[in-house]
């Protein structure tokens, strides 16, 4: 019997201490030849270390001042951060020609970036003000006369530089998409509700 | 406040006699809360605490009624008509300027104003303990596994040969005491944990028999084991520095992967959202109601991030010392194996659930596949893909359907259902070069 007994616990031992090598939960688990897998170049989002020469310990070095990086060149706009550069973008900030026209791009960005509050026909009704209802802003939705009168330099500056709870959208739509976003914006104003969304729908499906 | 009672009393009283249309007798809170809500005031105001706007419990005290209806109504033209309370104010606050509320009655404004009055004060911050930083004292571990393991080895060993030595000094005892009938009863030293009969047995067929039902399902085990976990992290879900839950976010709230995975169509890492963009929704949702006044300490920890102050003034919130967050990687590959998120997500319209799993059911992201080569090469070869309405693939699609067309190598062409299948295999998905170099 205790032989028996002690084989069933070697046995389940050598399982126990093998299963326990299975990467769960903080545990990445057994590894062969761990110099392998971590690569010694510096790869986009590895810790390194030893790199106590980067700004704030971080493994990437801050861009030259006044580089631009490829797409994210502001073309055209200058208005500072303030209350006098919102009043002075409503006149003195117009989208660059060749985006005159809402176009599939346009309502592509807006879906990704604005639907999670405004909702995907501009009525604030996205998941999350339903969530947080306080994060809603005076106006009701773009069909507003608020909206529908606002000029586009101020919606663009606004999703440059945020207004009251929205925050900037610069570093992830780009200075033409923030454009295209901002002609989807005034297309849902005035065509209002669903009618809208099916005729850009329509329209991506014959032209792709 | 009996006299300020009345003071509010003959205004509103005032304005029942020249505006009759919205008599009230006196300023209703439950009328001032809907009246809030309905306006969205709670979007730039908050009761107890800066947020766009001033905090607004007190104001009363601060401001006359006359000066609050007109500021609440129209600031701008309150502002223009040069009161100077009403331009400083606006400087500030950095020239952010408040929505126009003509829509309200005098009347109304003061219900607004008499349930920002009588509104209850929260309840106490409850005493949380120390912040446990989850991130210190987490460091790889692996190494005191491996030195247990190879002490429980040698102590096996030890007590191994100990066995032995016992047996042999006993059997030699034994002969010199001529006792034979003991010194063979113990002859080898496997016989004490084994049955008598397979005691008594030819050691050589024992050693087989023994290989046979031990040994192989080991190195069965040992063999599967090897291939599917050692270097395999698939199940890794690692504490981060920031609790940040993607069921919630990506979940309930359905927020767009993109949204804060904003590169993943550009590049070739899908990027980790800079803080930025958390202060995108995080700037106002503070989710002070849960925490008892206080800032959920996981939004906290956002803010000391960016040395961001929530009761700054505008253009002075944030400081001088952030300090980047030391997320944990957990897909990790071999820096011999390339692999690019725009390929895959832009040409080969991938959802990002594919090969991360349902993400959105995550609180603690784990990674859900194996990221083997086998599981590359295998997608490889049996996702078909759409090349008629797709350009990357044109040069394919039009070899294919030349090929078809002149009916030469074109079985390749045909899943095992009979149906016309395209796979990234067959435009060179299974280079070697494509993704070793």
């Amino acid at each position: 019997m205790t032989n028996k007994f002690n084989i069933t616990l070697v046995s389940a031992l050598t399982v126990i201490a093998l299963g326990s090598c299975v990467s769960r939960g903080n545990d990445p688990g057994w590894e062969y030849a761990p110099d392998m897998y971590y690569s010694k170049g510096y790869e986009p989002y590895n810790q390194a270390d030893s790199f106590k020469t980067n700004p704030y310990g971080m493994s990437m070095r801050e861009p030259v001042v006044g580089s631009v990086a490829i797409g994210k060149i502001d073309h055209l706009y200058s208005m500072p951060n303030t209350g006098e550069g919102y009043e002075a973008s409503a006149t003195s900030v117009v989208a660059p020609a060749g985006i005159d026209q809402i176009d599939t791009r346009g309502k592509y960005m807006y879906d990704v970036y604005c639907t999670p509050c405004h909702g995907a026909e501009g009525n604030n009704d996205g998941e999350v003000f339903k969530k947080v209802s306080t994060l809603k802003p005076a106006w009701k939705g773009y069909t507003d006369e608020y909206i529908k009168t606002l000029p586009e330099g101020k919606i663009y500056h606004t999703l440059t530089y945020g207004k009251n709870n929205m925050g900037s959208h610069a570093s992830v739509l780009k200075p033409v998409d923030r454009w295209k976003v901002v002609k989807y914006v005034k297309f849902l104003s005035s065509k209002g509700g669903s009618s809208a969304t099916a005729v850009v729908s329509q329209d991506s499906t014959s032209t792709k | 406040m009996n006299k300020n009672r009345f003071k509010i009393w003959a205004i509103a009283s005032l304005m029942a006699i020249t505006t009759p249309t919205f008599a009230q007798d006196a300023p209703n809170a439950d009328n001032g809360k809907k009246l809030y809500e309905a306006n969205n005031c709670g979007s730039c105001h908050a009761l107890d605490k800066k947020m766009v706007g001033p905090a607004l419990r007190g104001v009363h005290e601060r401001r006359s009624e006359e000066w609050l209806i007109q500021w609440i109504r129209n600031n701008k033209k309150f502002r223009e008509s040069g009161d100077p309370d009403a331009n400083k104010l606006y400087q500030e606050y950095g020239g952010a300027a408040m929505n126009i509320f003509e829509n309200l009655t005098p009347a109304q404004v003061l219900d607004i104003v008499e349930y920002i009055k009588t509104a209850p004060a929260p309840s106490a911050p409850k005493t949380t303990g120390p912040v446990v930083d989850s991130n210190a004292g987490d460091q790889d571990d692996s190494s005191t596994k491996y030195i247990l393991l190879i002490l429980v080895a040698v102590f096996a060993i030890v007590l191994m040969v100990l066995a032995r030595v016992k047996n042999t000094l006993k059997r030699i005892a034994a002969e010199r005491d001529g006792d034979v009938e003991s010194s063979k009863k113990h002859d080898r030293w496997y016989q004490k944990f084994l049955p008598e009969k397979l005691g008594k047995m030819n050691p050589t067929v024992l050693a087989i028999f023994t290989t046979l039902i031990i040994g192989l399902p080991a190195a069965w085990y040992g063999y599967k084991f090897g291939i599917t976990e050692v270097g395999v992290q698939k199940g890794y879900a690692p504490t981060q520095p920031i609790a940040f839950s993607h069921k919630l976010h990506a979940g309930e709230l359905k927020l767009d992967c993109k949204y804060c995975h904003s590169t993943v169509e550009e590049s070739k890492s899908a990027s980790i959202p800079a803080l930025n963009t958390c202060m995108n929704c995080h700037k106002g949702v503070q989710l002070t109601d849960k925490y008892h006044g206080e800032i959920s300490p996981e939004i906290k920890k956002i803010y000391a991030a960016l040395d961001y102050d929530p009761e700054g003034m505008p253009g002075k919130e944030f400081g001088n010392n952030p300090k980047p967050i030391r997320w944990v990687r957990i897909h990790n590959l071999p820096d011999h194996a390339y692999f690019n998120h725009s390929q895959h997500v832009v040409v080969g319209k991938l959802q990002c659930q594919s090969c991360h799993g349902p993400i959105e059911k995550m609180e603690v992201v784990q990674q859900w596949s194996t990221l083997q080569m086998g599981w590359c090469i295998d997608c490889h070869r049996n996702t078909g893909i759409d090349a008629a309405n797709n350009n990357y693939y044109a040069a394919l699609h039009s070899k294919a359907q030349k090929d078809l067309k002149e009916k030469q190598n074109h079985s390749q062409y045909f899943g095992p259902d009979g149906k016309v299948k395209i796979t990234p295999a067959m435009n060179g998905g299974l280079e070697c070069a494509k993704c070793h170099y």
